[in-house]
């Protein structure tokens, strides 16, 4: 049995005609232990589909079974709790509550599940340990590097033991040394057998994946795998065809990359739905695989 | 998780002093104000109490006014009563004093607020002509020099005074005064004997204090004022073993004939009196409290206010909490007890600064507040039953935040 199951999951946002589709009927199953990266446009469905797995959203239409159990129906306290249990989360931006210590809200999931407070800095301590942040424990947030704030991210993210760990673009804020340290990390974390959900823009990232999906337009338009320490094979098209793109690719706003894509028909038969959001620029624009 | 939201919320409240001290002034206004009000009005109500008691029971007090209805209460008094010439006369002394059950009458006989001692005029004084059968009924003695007797033993020193204690205070500090003069409607008047100090201001009801009153004899009033008498009551002692309801018939008959059977005048016992002034007195400390209560629930409102900015500005906050498996309800719990330090602290303070201001009090002026416990839990309660009711729409509002909006916002 799966992990994650998620059967023909719609979410859409708004109203009438200022209706967004951010997912379209998406279907997905994830097993234990799988490391799959998600790639894809800005707007394509990539944080949408992370926040329904994560249970911080519902989704419009569709089922969303975690570990056999039928979970997005359920009610939002319910969903804090799962969320709890099953589920950490690493943040772009860190999201380390300022007013407290690195050890506190590394502690905090289990404050929440009522652990008394020296159990619960004993194993904060530990987790800190493990992603060599033992020292700083005592820190506030605003002292610590991008890298260092990650990693106690992280750290708060593995305290409950999840069974899923969700990480929106980790590395989006760190520069190349720290990514590195921060996915070496979330590395030595699946190699324990944890799942681990990775939104990324960067197509060098797949390496550390077993699993790579691609979506565009709410829709999972690729889903590759691929051995771990090699970058994935669409991803590495994307990557090194980005080096090519012209001036009028820039000056053309929608990706030149994907005039020649596969899937072009999806686009041109009426049903074409524009990127939402801001537009990130040719640099993280990913092509569609091959359907 | 209870010492964990406290020390969320003492160390947010810590990170925004200036806010939360402002917060807090509204409900320390309040407390402070509710509590001094109402030990206020318990002091004055010891103090009134206190005099009648001294009185005994079987002083009787004559008022002009009526009280109408069976119930003596404040409410029928009239209070026109108070404002108009006095409707008892000294020949209605003389005649409750010749009532054979009768031991000892005396007026109070108001001729000034103000003399004129070596030093200049001071006001705060209350200047009464009476005759020396009060001294009897007020159990007072001469704290020096004596105390004015029958008439007829000082007809020739007629323009004698005896004075409360603050008054010899202000006018010789620690000197006797006994001997000197002082000044009424420009009469001079030799000090014949000082009252000791008392703690219950005899004459409350008319608004006056003991301590700060001079008592002429009666006959000096008759010439001060060009023989009109402004008799605000007319004490009567009855004798040992008189009994007090046919002794208040007795004065009723004797006043009334006097008066052409017309019923201006009321009688009153001790524990009538007793319930007169302590219906006036809780009218007005509710009255008031009512008023500082305002001040409370206002400080309620102030709490509410900064709750609802510190849950909007603590939005991602949220978010990132509900995220890592915040239930709602730990939210809620965390802006409530944040709300509670709030009002818990302001109370504290509150109640600090109104012992403060009754030690104030009773140092340097004549009130004399009690703080009592009861006051002080019901305080306590309205304040934190305010806290929690105005915490509470802030708390939902932050624990009903959707994650993914909350995590987006900032």
């Amino acid at each position: 049995m799966a992990l994650i199951e998620i059967a023909e999951t719609s979410k859409l946002y708004g109203f009438g005609d200022a209706t967004t589709l951010a997912l379209d009927e998406v279907t997905l199953s994830v097993e234990k232990g799988e490391f799959v990266a998600v790639m894809g446009p800005s707007g394509s469905g990539k944080t949408t589909l992370l926040n329904l797995i994560g249970l911080l959203d519902q989704p419009t239409h569709g089922d969303y079974k975690l570990d056999g159990r039928l979970v997005s129906r359920l009610s939002s306290n319910q969903q804090a709790k799962l969320r709890r249990d099953y589920i950490g989360f690493v943040f772009q931006s860190f999201n380390l509550l300022s007013r407290l210590s690195v050890i506190d809200n590394v502690s905090l999931p289990l404050a929440y599940k009522g652990m008394p407070p020296v159990r619960r800095a004993k194993r904060a301590s530990d987790i800190l340990e493990l992603v060599g942040m033992r020292d700083r424990e005592y820190f506030m947030p605003h002292q610590l590097s991008s890298g260092q704030a990650q990693r106690a991210a992280i750290a708060r993210a593995l305290i409950n033991k999840p069974r899923i760990i969700i990480a929106d673009e980790p590395t989006g804020n760190l520069d190349s040394h720290d990514s590195k340290v921060v996915m070496e990390l979330f590395a030595e974390i699946h190699r324990q057998g944890n799942t681990i959900m990775l939104v990324t823009h960067n197509p060098e990232l797949t390496r550390y994946a077993n699993r790579v999906l691609y979506m565009y337009d709410g829709m999972i338009v690729g889903d590759e795998r691929t051995p771990i320490g090699y970058m994935a094979k669409h991803a590495r098209r994307i990557y090194f065809k980005k080096l090519r793109t012209t001036d009028d690719d820039i000056a053309a706003g929608v990706s030149a990359l994907l005039k020649d894509v596969p899937g072009q028909e999806i686009t041109t038969k009426g049903q074409k739905r524009k990127p939402q959001g801001r537009k990130r620029g040719l640099k993280q624009k990913v092509s569609r695989s091959k359907r | 998780m209870w010492s964990g939201n406290l020390r969320n919320a003492l160390s947010s409240l810590r990170q925004s002093r200036w806010r939360t001290t402002f917060t807090m002034l509204g409900i320390i206004i309040g407390v402070v104000s509710v509590v001094t009000i109402v030990s206020l009005g318990d002091g004055l109500k010891r103090q009134v109490s206190g005099q009648i008691n001294q009185l005994g029971k079987n002083v009787l007090t004559v008022r002009p006014g009526t009280i109408d209805g069976k119930h003596k209460s404040i409410s029928n008094l009239n209070l026109y009563s108070y404002l108009a010439p006095s409707t008892l006369s000294l020949q209605d002394v003389a005649s409750i004093q010749n009532l054979p059950s009768i031991q000892a009458a005396a007026p109070i006989d108001f001729v000034s607020a103000s003399a004129t001692g070596d030093d200049g005029q001071f006001g705060d004084v209350f200047v009464a002509g009476t005759s020396p059968g009060l001294w009897d009924i007020l159990h007072e003695r001469a704290a020096y020099g004596s105390l004015f007797a029958d008439d007829s033993s000082t007809d020739q020193q007629n323009n004698i005074a005896v004075i409360g204690s603050d008054i010899a205070t202000k006018l010789y500090s620690a000197l006797n005064p006994v001997g000197n003069s002082i000044k009424i409607n420009g009469q001079s008047f030799t000090i014949y004997g000082v009252l000791p100090a008392s703690a219950g201001s005899l004459l409350s009801v008319t608004g006056a204090d003991l301590n700060s009153s001079v008592f002429i004899p009666e006959s000096a009033a008759q010439n001060l004022t060009n023989n009109h008498s402004n008799i605000l009551q007319i004490f009567a002692q009855t004798k040992p073993g008189a009994n007090l309801d046919s002794s208040v018939k007795a004065i009723q008959q004797a006043v009334s004939t006097s008066h052409n059977g017309v019923n201006d005048f009321t009688v009153l016992k001790q524990n009538e009196l007793l319930a007169v002034s302590d219906q006036l007195v809780g009218t007005v400390t509710s009255f008031m409290s009512g008023i500082a209560a305002i001040a409370l629930v206002v400080g309620g409102i102030g709490i509410m206010n900064i709750l609802l900015v510190s849950v909007s500005e603590r939005t991602r906050e949220i978010g990132i909490r509900k995220a890592i498996g915040a239930t709602n309800r730990q939210i809620l719990n965390q802006f409530l007890v944040e709300g509670l330090v709030l009002t818990v602290g302001g109370s504290v303070i509150g109640i600090g600064l109104a012992m403060l201001i009754n030690l104030l009090l009773r140092l340097y002026s004549s009130w004399r507040p009690v703080v009592s416990l009861p006051i002080i839990i019901l305080t306590v309660g309205i304040s934190l039953a305010a806290g929690v009711l105005f915490s509470i729409a802030p708390a939902l509002k932050a624990a009903r935040k959707n994650p993914i909006d909350a995590l987006r916002g900032e």
